[in-house]
């Protein structure tokens, strides 16, 4: 297991490299010398003498790679640069709304087990009957939906029409309910199919036909093998869902005002707020990654098969 | 009573297929023909006539700026579906040839594709995607751009993938020693063995690219007023969405027709071509 | 092993609700108000986060908070009277250029300390050492010294008779105090900011959380009348929809402000009958700005006309729901030596079309805009996307305007944004407003003069203008001008000017609005349009 995880984390390695550099080349597609944008965003007239002496301050007449390493070592010591808009340190910023995203994003996830796994579960079990038929419907529907009109439509439904949920903001539990489900929406889909389809495979195997011939009640042979065996997928797109939710997080933050990272990259995005912009692109990918490996290493602890095959 | 339930199935899927391309056509013919369906000049101003509800000159009403709804619905179709298109013919044109390029070359080439692959992969796409608009600045050719820059890759991943599984069929390997030249054996064998697969993956994943891109326009980062767009007209609709419901239902609607054909489409597709979800 | 594991998963399940669940944060007392059920909580929103709270410092700081918690020596009372506030009274000199201000004694900071001479210089040197940052401020520049007579009693002295001295020292910033112990270390209370913020004014600040809410507490040791609420809670909603919902669901007591719903909102509330609703007397001019150092707003006759070519009925009937005045020149006429003879450019497309034509920007047969010289007619407008009005005006003209084949490309961006492109010039047509009372007229033309980053984006966009030089110096004499009759012809030339050159599009005289809850009262306006009256409210 510890070789496992070892060889696993070196692998992250270069992919983490490659995130910093891809990061740190965005910058530089900016159209303009960022030392007079600098400039013009302290309120300094952007004179020849000034340009020159804060590309020297800033390092911009170094060879780009020289430049990098020391960007990256800055990015080590989490100094990520200031923000243009409200000057603060841009790590500072992405921890203040950092919460918030995480409160968010695991609150969508258990909606998403709640729903998704019973639903995949019975529509495995009563294939083609009316049950599958409806959540094969409900998963079109989920991944077809725009998250922005379904969050609207929460609103004006269950808020505003019905007064069951606070509007917007964020605040008690139940100011979470409307956004995190939001989220949630366009991954039950995915994940109800997902069950399915791993647990019909898993009903034709030999071992379920052999327990079914000792006389094993079929209840039994659901909950105790198939199911266990089955959440393996399972697992995986969860895992993939909650690093993607960092994206769908951009959209629901925006429309139910919630303070976290998403509307913080939006403003930034919005305000022309560039080393902020980069912050957080650099620091949800992270999160993201880190999300795929949490999900590996958890699938190989669930299937020992894994870890002695390699990790192949 | 398995063949039963096996046909039963078929047929369904022949009667989504039947709705869904039905759907898709309707809505090609229609942002073909945009400016001879729409009833009015979907950019034509007239704060007097605002917020109004459906009459015969506007037959969905009109939004805070007093123009025809309709007619920006339609003309939505226009550029929705136009910028979806060509953001998937981009996309499969640098996939496709880098995939194969990949796939067929094998070796070196291959692993420092997969390299890149595993870099880009490694962000989350629509951050990156949002990420690069912000930076070059909003508007339809940037969104274009990075929605282009950033996705190709899991296409041309995954078209690699099909690429190796051909590449050493019976069929190839034989061209192969007869000598033919590299570009034929593409082109001639390895193109239309996977190209029946590639146009599944398309259709499978149009209705994505049709969110997302909406969705960066919702965020005002995509297509900019006046011209009319679906995303945009939901985020236009924010301030008045309590009391005029319909200015945001409507485009929220279309959206979701849309993108439900185009997923019951591929997938009907896919099982009409017995291709395997990879 | 595998049902220890389930086991494990179910257990990490339990942590991850627990986690989700003990997140949730709120202001204390926001919630649950029934902790001290006789305890009087107001809650209402702004757009922004309050900032720092500094009174001698501007964005992010807002008027309103920096006006709960700080006070001037002097108010500005109900139509411009200027009354005793820190100072009881006041001597002015002869010659104008010495004020000699007898401090109110009794005046505690509320961390106790004493309010006096030595505090009030102390305050004044450390802005004046900053003076750069304030020379929108034309006091700023007079000041010649400052002076402590006795413990109660404070000298200033100028370089000049500077008429609008007392009004100035009315400001909400930057003219305001603080007490000993906020000041840091190196006594530079701009660069370096306050370290704790201690004032003399009704409010106290007790809790705080950046972008989501800002708790005051009533100043027990205030002087003054005390509000009648214990507390106040201002959330920050940045968009006015969300405030209206919250404000309908009761998060929110009241709303107040300009622009901080859109007209179809307060007209909403305001039919439903549920609410009281209140619109403030014409504060200011929402206007737009033309940057005459880009090419085509350069010319004149552009100017002249986009002026002709605005709708502005049609704005006020349909955005406004009538509920504004249109306005014709840059002040309203209520104001002190603003009211002029001019001919308003009414709305006319045939004269704009003409002038158009005349400036060289003619229509293209099958295209949809004008062209000179093959350069097509388009206008960058920038507006403010957190103002709630803006867009709908800019959509409106970007429409009306393509009729006549004016292309408008809309730029909007957010409050810090917004101004920061505003003050590089990187727009055609801004949309602005004059800063009202007790800012109107003077202050703001003071700040046409100057390249202050703290004033007006008016000076670098009227620097395309011949005359500018010449309005210049105008306003600067009619500053320092003692004669009233004097000074009341040279700001009827100078406004006069301005309206000749077009250079401003007026749209029309902007108001407050207030909408509340009706177990609120006391929601008045204030002679500052930017104050809250949070003294007076109360909840019955």
């Amino acid at each position: 297991m510890g070789w496992f995880i070892i060889k696993r984390l070196t692998s992250l390695i270069p992919i983490l490299l490659g995130i910093s550099l891809i990061t740190f080349i965005l910058l530089h597609l900016i159209p303009g010398d960022p030392a007079v944008a600098y400039l013009r965003m302290s309120h300094i007239p952007p004179t020849d003498e000034a340009v020159a002496a804060l590309r020297l301050e800033l390092g911009l007449n170094k060879p780009l790679y020289i430049q990098y390493f020391e960007w990256l070592g800055n990015v080590m010591q989490l100094d990520l640069g200031m923000s243009y808009v409200s000057k603060n340190a841009v790590w500072d910023e992405m921890l203040l709304h950092l919460v918030p995203t995480i409160q968010l994003t695991f609150a969508a996830l258990i909606f998403i087990v709640v729903i998704s796994l019973p639903m995949g579960m019975i529509s495995a079990i009563y294939k083609g009957k009316w049950v599958d038929q409806f959540s094969r419907v409900v998963a079109f529907v989920s991944v077809s939906m725009p998250t922005f009109w379904f969050g609207f439509l929460l609103i004006y439904f269950l808020s505003v029409k019905l007064d069951l949920f606070p509007v917007l903001g964020r605040g008690t539990l139940a100011h979470l309910v409307l956004p995190s489900l939001t989220l949630a929406f366009g991954y039950i889909g995915t994940n109800m199919r997902l069950l399915r389809a791993s647990m019909l495979e898993n009903l034709n195997e030999p071992f379920v036909v052999y327990a079914r011939a000792r006389g094993v009640s079929e209840r039994r042979i659901v909950s105790r093998h198939v199911l266990k065996k089955s959440l393996l997928p399972v697992v995986t797109g969860l895992g993939m869902s909650l690093g993607n939710m960092l994206g769908g997080a951009v959209i629901v933050e925006t429309i139910f005002a919630w303070p976290g990272m998403g509307q913080l990259f939006v403003s930034s995005i919005i305000n022309q707020d560039y080393p902020m912009i980069q912050g957080c692109v650099l620091f949800m990918s992270v999160i993201f990654v880190v999300c795929n490996l949490f999900v590996d290493l958890t699938y190989s602890f669930l299937d020992p098969r894994i870890r002695l095959e390699g990790g192949k | 009573m398995r063949q039963i339930q096996n046909m039963k199935r078929k047929l369904l899927s022949h009667k989504l297929m039947m709705i869904s391309s039905s759907i898709i056509f309707f809505m090609i013919v229609l942002a073909l023909f945009a400016s001879f369906f729409a009833p009015n000049d979907p950019n034509l101003v007239d704060i007097a006539q605002k917020l109004h509800g459906p009459s015969s000159q506007f037959p969905l009403g009109t939004d805070h700026l007093g123009r025809c709804i309709l007619s920006r619905l339609i003309f939505g179709t226009q550029t929705s579906l136009g910028t979806a298109f060509l953001v998937m013919g981009l996309m499969m044109m640098i996939s496709i040839s880098l995939g194969i390029f990949a796939g067929y070359t094998g070796g070196k080439v291959d692993y420092i594709f997969m390299r890149i692959c595993d870099i880009l992969m490694a962000f989350p796409s629509f951050l990156l995607s949002l990420a690069l608009v912000g930076i070059l600045g909003p508007g339809l050719v940037n969104l274009i751009l990075a929605m282009v820059l950033v996705q190709w890759v899991f296409y041309a991943r995954v078209i690699r993938g099909m690429v190796l599984s051909v590449k050493e069929q019976n069929f190839v390997l034989a061209a192969k020693i007869c000598g033919t030249p590299k570009l034929v054996i593409i082109i001639k064998h390895i193109l239309p063995a996977i190209i029946s697969q590639v146009v599944v993956l398309i259709f499978m994943d149009i209705g994505g690219i049709i969110l997302a891109i909406s969705s960066l326009s919702f965020l005002g980062l995509g297509i900019q007023p006046p011209e009319a767009e679906w995303g945009m007209m939901i985020n236009d609709s924010k301030p008045f969405f309590r009391n005029y419901p319909s200015l945001m239902l409507y485009p929220g609607m279309i959206i979701f027709i849309v993108v439900i054909a185009f997923n019951l489409f591929g997938e009907a597709l896919r099982d009409a071509l017995h291709i395997k979800k990879e | 092993m595998l049902f220890k594991r389930s086991k494990l998963l179910s257990l990490l399940f339990v942590l991850l609700l627990m986690f989700v669940t003990g997140c949730s944060n709120t202001p204390k007392g926001s919630e649950n108000t029934s902790p001290k059920d006789n305890e009087k909580v107001v809650t209402f929103s702004m757009t922004g986060d309050i900032g720092d709270l500094n009174p001698h410092t501007y964005f992010p700081n807002e008027f309103f908070s920096q006006a709960m918690v700080y006070e001037s020596l002097v108010n500005y009372g109900e139509g411009g009277e200027i009354q005793p506030w820190l100072a009881e009274s006041w001597d002015v000199s002869k010659d104008g250029k010495e004020y000699v201000f007898h401090l109110r004694e009794g005046v505690k900071f509320s961390d106790g300390s004493q309010f006096n001479a030595a505090i009030v210089k102390k305050n004044f040197d450390t802005i004046l050492d900053n003076r750069k940052q304030h020379d929108w401020v034309e006091l700023i520049n007079q000041i010649k010294g400052t002076e402590v007579v006795d413990d109660y009693t404070f000298k200033l002295t100028l370089h000049n008779s500077y008429y609008p001295t007392l009004q100035e020292l009315a400001y909400i910033r930057p003219l305001r105090f603080v007490g000993e112990a906020a000041f840091p270390a190196s006594q530079d209370t701009f660069k370096d900011g306050l370290k704790s913020q201690i004032g003399t004014g009704p409010w106290v600040l007790s809790e705080y959380k950046k972008n989501e809410f800002a708790v005051f507490e009533r100043n027990e040791q205030y002087w003054g009348t005390k509000p009648q609420v214990d507390k106040v809670i201002v959330k920050v909603i940045t968009d006015g929809e969300s405030r209206v919902l919250a404000f309908e669901k009761k998060e929110l007591d009241f709303i107040f402000g300009n622009g901080v719903i859109s007209q179809d909102s307060f007209q909403f509330l305001k039919d439903s009958g549920k609410y009281e609703t209140k619109l403030s007397e014409p504060t200011a001019t929402r206007t737009l700005l033309f940057n005459t150092n880009k090419e085509a707003t350069k010319d004149h006759k552009v100017r002249l006309a986009l002026n002709y070519a605005f709708n502005k009925k049609a704005v006020i009937d349909n955005i406004f729901y009538g509920m504004e005045q249109k306005a014709d020149t840059l002040f309203p006429p209520v104001l002190d030596y603003t009211k002029i003879n001019i001919d308003p450019y009414e709305y006319d497309t045939e004269k704009a079309e003409q002038l158009l034509d005349e400036a060289g920007w003619k229509k293209v047969e099958g295209k949809p805009f004008r062209e000179k010289d093959g350069k097509e007619l388009q206008l960058e407008f920038l507006f403010n996307s957190t103002d709630n009005i803006q867009k709908s005006i800019a959509e409106f003209v970007q429409g009306d305007f393509r009729k006549l084949g004016i292309d408008i490309k809309l730029t909007s961006q957010e409050t810090t944004t917004f101004w920061t492109t505003a003050f590089q010039g990187k727009y055609d047509l801004l949309f602005t407003s004059t800063w009202a009372v007790p800012f109107d007229p003077h202050s703001y033309l003071a700040s046409i003069t100057t390249d202050s980053e703290n004033g007006g984006p008016d000076y670098t966009a009227l620097l395309g203008l011949p005359e500018k030089k010449e309005i210049d110096k105008k306003i600067k004499k009619v500053l320092l001008t003692t004669d009233e009759k004097e000074r009341k012809k040279l700001y009827t030339d100078i406004l006069t000017t301005l309206h000749d050159q077009a250079v401003y599009l007026p749209i029309s005289f902007q108001s407050n609005i207030a909408v509340y809850h009706k177990n609120i009262s006391g929601v008045d306006f204030l002679p500052q349009e930017a104050e809250v009256p949070l003294t007076t409210i109360d909840v019955n």
